[in-house]
């Protein structure tokens, strides 16, 4: 393999052993021995030396805000007005009972399954597209990634004038075809739907080029044999290039998981408060969380929904990866 | 300045409209460390929303005194609350004189301790000059003085005079304000309107009607002053609903949730012919009909007894490391001096009675407008208010109100049923 | 629960790249031109995808009115110069201070980003150490946190460290991300075969060498990515900017945050500004971008 290249024939340049050695031992001797200290504590100590930033910088900026959260999940705590009162773990049970939290939390698993499975299936299709014989490859490529560079303010401005009621162009459009218009924030799938093409739009491109990046790492011969062997491109689709990038495929949806869990630019621009529609109909649990810590200055309820959030998480991110991991022993 | 823009975000949602997280520009340590670094200097950081009128009056403060003044805008009234709360939150970043809204006054004053208490700088001796309940109001509950009145934001209709012509109904402004004295005159007017055959509704929104006929109500709307909630006994609240809901019934409405695109839209397009208008909504008008509407609106006085929607304070957070000095501006600012210069910059409405009582303000004609004499139109609104007190609840129960209004008058769901949900949600919001 | 147990699904697949000893022939692959099908469903997706930005650009050259306008405009106007001129001359934007912080901030966590995710993700994909399952479910976990509630204790924090208004509260923070980490080691697992770093370590390389010489050539595609992605992502953030930093020395998305000032919202100004803070990113992307792209293919392992 070419990459190897100089791997093997470029030799270490160390530093002189230290003067400090053992006089009258052989030179290539006391190299060795220094050389295998080195190794041994290079194998031991390298792996944690090299994840030691990403701990450090979590160290000093992470734990500080998840310890604060936590400490103000269980407290009457106003934003502006600081804490008014131990309550335990009242907050926690309030959202139990809470048909507002429920509410929220099967909006935010309805359009996650809306946006969220179609996104990633199409992604994976353009990738594979993208990754073929294509004239104007790179710019399709980098076509994709367009909504990723667009301001937030376009894409608020433009979606609002596409699912307007009375003026929106698609309403606009359905009604020159004698339909009728769509009332898009009050009927509940509908706006799932819609906050769906939002989510969808800006964060295609964003998953093609992850699964396009894995996709170079698949040789291309394993292709040519396949369709030596009369493959159609799907059947290579699904028998080559799917479990090739199952790890990418596995981290992309443990990303969406949380980003869908989080949900929460697409609907605010779209519902324009963070009431998410005159009852709720796709008011997320994120959404819920910043209503209720900053409008109604419930921060502690707003902290403990955070942690919840988090919860939440780690049980879809783990049912989805056994789900994922399902679908392909299956094939 | 002042409005509730509860909506106005979809539409203007910026490259970084805090819509999405919601922190505003805000005040920075910056501001102290260049006072300490001067030394003697003093640098002063003011930070309000929207409009306020204030460039002119910082130049002559700031010759004056020889402070520096930093005056930082953040556009949307959502926004800047969010990021002056998170500041104060966070202990630190606050300006040194900060404007607070209406409906976010209530919420702040009950951070009593946040702010300096004015009448430690000198500020008792301006109560005369302000209108009293604007005065009363600009309290916290143990009379500790935090806000000094900004302007105010009195009630009137503007209607399209044309559609008005073209339904046969009488056009002029003083006429209107004679035949519509009571809301149920009003209703009667809408009535004529749609029986004339007009395609255009009659009001934009119900939602606007209700809150106008609460802020009409003198002494308490949603909370009383132990911040119980009394939606249910307060009877005006009941009114305005079961009138928001009659204006429903007759197909009366638009239905256009006030600040969406559709409601700039159908501004825009005329299918209305009138909305309450507050003071400050002139300038969304005028900017929403844009050149086309020029002439075609009109402005005449509210049915019932004045009221007001919105208005600010100025205040003077903890934080600030030059307290006499910004209290020194914040009394500048409200002024006499100051809220002329406000309204000829801005024409904010003033707070101060001598101010609305001057020829500047009595005599002011709006071009756009028709020539509307809305100086003195808003002015005498102002001088009949009624004050009313919120509570820092005020703000989520009359989302959730106003959420229900808006799906009745979009016929979801039926005027008996959005009462009790509004009630049950706003009895959850203010648990 | 394959996530956590590298080497069983780095196993599973079916054909490593070890199976490939044949040189491949460089940026051919394809077997079969795509049918015209295929280009009309790419150039739709191309289109939806261009629409807000160009959009974007078109009101950048109009006035105001071009936002209310309806049906809206579509073709550009002749005001751009003048509300470039308006922007780059608001006193509250600091529009080129804005343009440079960002570039500054971006280009830093970029360079961070890379390199120390792809340590760590080769670490936590290749080597074999106590804890790592462990230290990899903790990077998952900590990218679980919700962020939201985060911005009050950390202003707090900055507040501590004296950073308010500073660029390092939105570099540092942010110079190694799970994101990262976990892309690069997914990444690393089906593309970086144990057989060459076998290979490196019998010939004596130390582990850094190793990662230097080998791991990283075959991470490229990957790492590029990630890079493309941090780049944008750093350079369009906004909400902990704004909050953290103040008008003086803004990023650029603070800076177009700024221009909204007044009682309506300029959109034609705004628009300007989004313009203007994106086209050095498509100048970046067009004149690297291909290369780069380019490069996803040239540079990835050949066999």
């Amino acid at each position: 393999m070419k990459i190897v290249k100089g791997a093997g024939t470029v030799p270490d340049r160390e530093p002189p052993v230290p003067g400090d050695a053992p006089a009258g031992e052989p030179r290539q001797e006391r190299r060795t021995r220094w050389q295998s200290l080195r190794g041994r504590f290079d194998r031991r100590f390298s792996p944690y030396l090299f994840i030691a930033p990403y701990f450090l910088l979590f160290g000093i900026f992470g734990v500080f805000p998840m310890l604060f959260t936590f400490w103000v999940s269980l407290h009457d705590w106003s934003f502006i007005g600081g804490k008014a009162g131990f309550a335990g773990l009242d907050n926690y049970a309030f959202l139990v009972t809470d048909a507002k939290f429920w509410n929220a939390l099967l909006n935010t698993l309805g359009i996650f399954v809306v946006a969220i499975v179609p996104q990633l299936l199409i992604a994976l299709f353009l990738a594979d597209t993208l990754n073929r014989q294509l004239r104007w490859r790179g710019f399709f490529r980098m076509g994709v990634i367009l909504p990723y560079v667009t301001s937030i303010a376009a894409m608020a401005i433009v979606f609002g004038q596409l699912f307007g009621r009375d003026f929106g162009l698609i309403n606009l459009s359905l009604e020159s075809f004698g339909l009728d218009g769509i009332d898009w924030r009050s009927n509940r799938l509908a706006s799932w739907v819609a906050i769906a093409v939002m989510i969808d739009w800006r964060w295609l491109g964003f998953n093609t080029l992850i699964y396009l990046a894995a996709m170079q790492a698949i040789p291309r011969d394993l292709y040519e044999s396949a369709a030596i062997d009369g493959a159609s491109r799907l059947r290579q689709f699904w028998q080559i290039t799917v479990p090739m990038v199952r790890p990418t495929i596995m981290f992309t949806v443990i990303i969406a998981t949380i980003g869908q869990m989080q949900l929460f630019t697409e609907p605010v621009i779209f519902s324009a408060d963070y009431r998410g529609g005159n009852q709720n109909q796709f008011q997320t649990v994120a959404m819920l969380m910043f209503e209720e810590a900053r409008q109604l200055d419930n921060f502690g309820y707003g902290a403990a929904i955070s942690w919840i959030i988090f919860v939440l998480i780690v049980i879809f991110a783990v049912i989805n990866v056994l789900f994922i991991s399902r679908i392909r022993s299956a094939t | 300045m002042t409005r509730g823009r509860r909506g106005g975000r979809a539409a203007t949602a910026m490259a970084g409209s805090a819509a999405l997280l919601a922190v505003a520009a805000c005040g920075n340590g910056e501001a102290d460390e260049a006072g300490e670094s001067t030394g003697g200097d003093v640098h002063l950081v003011l930070e309000t929303f929207g409009t306020f009128g204030y460039d002119e009056l910082i130049s002559r403060f700031e010759e004056e005194t020889g402070y520096t003044v930093d005056h930082r805008v953040t556009g949307e009234h959502p926004d800047y609350a969010e990021a002056l709360e998170q500041n104060i939150a966070a202990g630190s970043g606050a300006g040194d004189v900060v404007a607070l809204e209406e409906a976010h006054m209530a919420k702040m004053l009950e951070q009593g301790d946040a702010f300096h208490d004015l009448y430690d700088y000198g500020a008792g001796e301006m109560e005369e000059h302000f209108l009293d309940w604007k005065w009363e109001l600009g309290h916290s509950s143990d009379g500790r003085l935090i806000g000094l009145g900004t302007d105010v934001g009195s009630l009137a209709i503007c209607y399209r005079w044309d559609l008005f012509e073209e339904a046969g109904l009488p056009t002029d402004r003083d006429e209107l304000t004679e035949t519509w004295q009571t809301w149920e005159d009003f209703l009667e007017v809408g009535l004529e309107f749609r029986d004339a055959g007009m395609d255009e509704a009659f009001v934009d929104d119900v939602g606007q009607f209700y809150t106008a006929i609460t802020r009409q109500a003198g002494d308490a709307i949603y909370l009383n002053r132990d911040d119980e909630l009394i939606m249910d006994s307060n009877p005006v609240v009941k009114e305005a609903f079961d009138y928001a809901a009659r204006l429903a019934e007759e197909d009366l409405t638009a239905a256009l949730d006030t600040f969406s695109d559709d409601w700039n839209a159908g501004i825009q397009a005329g299918t209305f012919a009138t909305m309450t208008c507050p003071a400050w909504m002139l300038g969304q008008v005028e900017e929403s009909a844009g050149d086309a509407g020029e002439g075609l609106w009109d402005v005449a006085g509210v049915p019932g007894e004045g009221g007001n929607w919105g208005g600010s304070w100025l205040a003077v957070p903890t934080q600030s490391e030059h307290p006499e000095e910004a209290a020194e501006l914040a009394k500048f600012l409200t002024s006499t001096e100051g809220h002329l210069g406000a309204w000829e910059e801005a024409s904010n409405l003033p707070s101060s009675v001598e101010t609305l009582e001057m020829d500047e303000v009595q005599g002011w004609t709006r071009e756009y407008f028709n020539d509307a004499p809305t100086g003195e139109i808003f002015a005498e609104g102002a001088l009949d208010l009624q004050p009313y007190y919120m509570g820092s609840g005020h703000v989520g129960v009359h989302e959730a109100v106003g959420a229900y209004i808006d799906d009745m008058q979009r016929g979801e769901i039926d005027p008996e049923q959005a009462w009790q949900d509004a009630l049950a949600e706003a009895e959850r919001a203010v648990r | 629960m394959s996530v956590y147990a590298p080497t069983r699904s780095a196993a599973g697949t079916p054909a490593g790249p070890r199976t490939t000893n044949r040189p491949r022939r460089s940026a051919s692959g394809p077997l079969r031109e795509a049918g015209p099908l295929t280009y009309i469903a790419l150039s739709l997706v191309l289109l939806f995808s261009a629409f807000p930005l160009y959009w974007m650009f078109v009101v950048a050259t109009r006035g105001n009115q071009a936002i209310a306008q309806r049906p809206p405009a579509v073709l550009p106007g002749g005001q751009f110069a003048g509300n470039v001129v308006r922007t780059l001359e608001n006193p509250a934007a600091n529009f080129t201070t804005g343009l440079l912080n960002s570039a500054i901030v971006a280009t830093t966590t970029t360079v961070s980003v890379v390199f120390f995710c792809s340590l760590a993700g080769f670490a936590l994909a290749k080597l074999r150490f106590r804890g790592r399952n462990a230290l990899l479910i903790g990077i998952v976990l900590t990218m679980m946190l919700p962020v939201q509630m985060a911005v009050v204790p950390m202003l707090i924090m900055m507040d501590a460290f004296d950073w308010r208004g500073d660029l390092r509260a939105v570099i540092v923070p942010f110079m190694v991300t799970g994101f990262g980490v976990f892309m690069l080691r997914q990444y690393a697992l089906q593309g970086v075969p144990d057989e060459l770093i076998e290979s490196a370590r019998v010939d004596g390389c130390s582990t850094f060498r190793t990662y230097w010489s080998i791991v990283l050539p075959a991470l490229r595609p990957a790492m590029v990515v990630l890079g493309i992605l941090t780049f944008m992502q750093n350079w369009n953030e906004f909400i902990w900017p704004i909050a953290v930093l103040g008008p003086d020395n803004p990023t650029v998305q603070v800076s177009i945050h700024n221009l909204n000032l007044g009682y309506t919202s300029d959109f034609a100004l705004m628009f300007t500004g989004a313009t203007f803070a994106t086209l050095p990113l498509l100048l970046v992307f067009v004149v690297f971008g291909r290369k780069l792209i380019g490069g996803i293919m040239d540079g990835a392992i050949k066999g």
